[in-house]
């Protein structure tokens, strides 16, 4: 990719010194190994998961280390879920606008907020390890975990909220320096994902200090399962977007110009972000389409409000695949689709994102189903659910913060990127892994293969007779599986390769930040998206209407069920 | 190559995509009123598959204390109409587990589905039957079974270490019950 940049893409913009933000690409560079060596432990028992959907049961053999199919579930999911995402997401949101901005963030609280986020992980990983919390990383009361878990998993919400903190303060520096000017894009973008996720964190926060942290300690003896549901999937649904829009910074803001062009539109990237901070929140109900305790109307209007949500995602297809397009025909691609193929598919860091980009299709076309209320029924909980997420996370999220590695470990360390050629073959064994999985997850899904269950210790002549059917869409996710897990295999020799590789001059490439052609300045789109306080507030009003009366019933008819550890 | 200013491949190229832009723009808005449309149409049509709340009652320990809840857990309401009362428990369905729910082909019928402990997800394989269990709360959905056949009753809501197991058993028998 570094010779993408010198030869094709704009010319460099100022880069400070490597002494002057040395603290600044320190403090990145911790969470991010931090959260890709929880990542590896995450593939590591996933690969074990889509094995036993095959029918092949490895869990005897692990012990003393797992003791089921379901404690490993639980550390996947917490690991690979919360932990990597939210170091490299913090770490990511609050490097970037720095850079971008050229000021120094609050070192002090960034440092904070990794400890923080560090000490809830051992906690957790504590409860985790000891069996005692096996509740996977949805935690339904009334099952029923540790404290470590629980206070643990408390811990890195509120360490996850801190770097909105670093990232408002620097924002409100640069606008007093620059009064009446347009927050700058990626700036912009990470306010936006952040105080989204300030919103989106009320639900599990208020789960988590409210229910479930003083069930664990004693301090209460019920607990209310629906109502702890409810608020988990407040949250639960605009993490993904939480999950999602860091991947979409580097799609719109980086990637147009590491591909040779520039990003279409400013304003519509802005527009993009607002939709989704303003669709995202209300919407989590629509994971409990169902469950009784909720009235049918509500469902009715979370799925007008979810499907909305596919807006701002069309849009952004549109607005990426022409920028991709403008750089495919400036590097000589002509016709119809010549372009697609002028990308630079040799710079792994691209064609990570842009693979991301095409399994994503998928991703939302699958989201779509499941958003549509009568026809969840069919998928719901079923392995639709993580083959969709497999396909939009694992892809999104996982897939573009790989590519972004291979520029931004240079960047950070000055080391070489170890090998191009093991880090495109990582990146297509990724991508073809996973879309095997998950298409046919999304298959057996539809036969109504349960989500989440250790079909593998079932007796094979019944694990035939429920799922025999889809025995070959089955094996197909175990293949899938294998197949992703070599490629992680490629992708942390290049990762580790790198990071202990030679240092040498050049290696530090600047941050791609794009161009535009429509920019945003003048545009009365920017200006009407640019308070970002007033667009919290009515964000927030909009998900107080829908939410209270969906909370109603609960609070008048609350559920005191005792706690069960059943595993 | 390319340049960091505006030359006339690009001013052409931004023409064309400000156009397409507002068209995009329609189709998405237009795809999703269509989607939401359909969504619903399927809901009106299939009202009975739509989750609905039967009752809140005060101890989730003790369900099967509930009136409704006693005895085979089988009621007929008509012709060819039944209520099930459903109860999920570490790891069982009653009825499905232990006596399979037996009922003639063409008969339709209520489930009144609750947990006895955690959470169960109530999923029957081959059907668009999916409500969750859970303590302290009764909830239904209809549904006819239209053919013949063994249906399975898949638990798709994690529940301990037996989740995988709690399988319980639906058969609809060939003949018509008058």
């Amino acid at each position: 990719m570094s010779a993408v940049l010198s030869n094709n893409a704009p010319r460099a913009l100022a880069v400070p010194t490597a002494g002057e933000i040395a603290g600044e690409k320190k403090m990145l560079l911790a969470f991010w190994v931090t959260g890709f060596l929880a990542l590896a432990v995450g593939i590591a028992i996933g690969a074990l998961q889509s094995t036993n959907y095959a029918g092949i049961d490895l869990y005897p053999y692990l012990q003393p280390f797992l003791k089921s199919y379901y404690q490993g579930l639980t550390m996947h999911g917490v690991l690979n879920a919360y932990v990597f995402t939210f170091f490299t997401i913090s770490g990511w949101l609050m490097y970037l606008p720095a850079r971008e901005l050229k000021l120094k963030p609050n070192m002090g609280l960034a440092w904070f907020t990794y400890a923080l986020m560090l000490l809830g992980t051992l906690m957790a990983a504590y409860g985790m390890f000891d069996n005692s919390s096996s509740v996977l990383y949805t935690m339904y009361a009334p099952l029923k975990g540790s404290a470590w878990f629980y206070l643990g998993v408390t811990l890195v919400v509120v360490a996850s909220i801190l770097p909105l903190i670093v990232v408002l303060e620097m924002r409100a520096r640069w606008k007093r320096a620059n009064p009446g000017q347009l927050t700058p894009l990626v700036t912009y973008m990470s306010a936006t994902t952040l105080l989204m996720w300030l919103l989106a964190a009320l639900g599990a926060g208020t789960e988590a200090v409210f229910l479930l942290d003083p069930w664990s300690l004693g301090l209460t003896n019920t607990i209310d399962p629906l109502l702890a549901r409810t608020l988990f999937w407040w949250t639960g649904h605009p993490i993904v977007y939480y999950w999602l829009m860091p991947g979409y910074v580097s799609i719109y803001a980086l990637l147009p110009r590491q591909a040779g062009g520039k990003l279409i539109s400013d304003p519509l990237a802005r527009l993009a972000f607002l939709l989704l901070f303003v669709f995202s929140l209300p919407v989590g109900t629509h994971h409990q389409y169902t469950d009784p305790g909720i009235s049918p109307v509500m469902k009715g209007i979370v799925t007008a409000l979810t499907l909305s949500v596919a807006i701002p995602s069309l849009i952004t297809a549109f607005t990426i695949a022409l920028s991709l397009e403008y750089a495919g025909r400036r590097r000589g691609g002509t016709g119809l689709m010549g372009w697609w193929g002028k990308l630079p598919w040799k710079d792994p860091s691209v064609a990570a994102q842009v693979l991301a980009l095409v399994a994503f299709i998928f991703g939302g076309a699958g989201g779509i189903v499941n958003a549509s209320w009568q026809l969840d029924n069919v998928v719901h909980n079923t392995l639709w659910i993580p083959a969709h997420f497999h396909l939009t996370v694992g892809m999104m999220t996982t897939l573009v913060f790989m590519g972004v590695s291979f520029w931004l470990l240079p960047h950070i360390t000055g080391r070489k990127l170890y090998s191009r050629k093991i880090a495109l073959t990582g990146v297509w064994l990724w991508f073809i892994g996973l879309m095997t999985w998950g298409l046919a997850g999304h298959w057996a899904g539809m036969d109504g293969v349960p989500r989440r269950a250790w079909v593998s210790a079932l007796p094979h002549d019944q694990y035939m007779q429920l799922y025999g059917a889809v025995h070959p869409a089955l094996i197909l996710v175990g293949i899938g599986g294998a197949i992703a897990t070599l490629g992680a295999i490629l992708y942390y020799i290049v990762f580790f390769g790198t990071l202990f590789g030679k240092k040498e001059a050049g290696a530090m490439v600047e941050i791609p930040f794009t161009e535009y052609i429509t920019p945003a300045q003048g545009s009365a789109l920017a200006r009407v998206a640019e308070p970002l306080g007033l667009w919290t507030l009515i964000t927030f009003i909009i998900t107080l209407a829908v939410y209270i009366p969906v909370f109603w019933p609960m609070l008048m008819n609350p559920i005191h069920a005792p706690g069960f550890v059943l595993w | 190559m390319t340049t960091s200013t505006p030359d006339a491949f690009e001013d052409q190229f931004h023409h064309v995509a400000l156009r397409h832009e507002r068209v995009w723009v329609f189709i998405a808005v237009a795809l999703i009123a269509v989607l939401f449309l359909v969504a619903v149409w399927f809901v009106v049509h299939d009202y009975g598959l739509v989750a609905k709340t039967t009752q809140f009652y005060s101890n989730p320990n003790t369900p099967s204390q509930l009136a409704e809840f006693q005895g085979s857990g089988v009621k007929q309401t008509g012709p060819n109409s039944y209520d099930v009362y459903e109860i999920g428990r570490a790891w069982s369905w009653t009825p499905g587990t232990a006596t399979p729910l037996t009922l003639p082909v063409g008969a339709h019928v209520t489930f009144y589905v609750t947990s006895g402990d955690v959470l169960h997800g109530f999923e029957v394989q081959g059907t668009s039957i999916n409500l969750t269990a859970i303590p302290g709360v009764v909830g239904h959905v209809s549904y006819t079974f239209d053919k013949p056949g063994t249906f399975y009753i898949v638990c798709n809501e994690y529940c301990g270490a037996g989740h995988q197991a709690m399988i319980g058993k639906i058969i609809i028998t060939g003949a018509k019950q008058s």
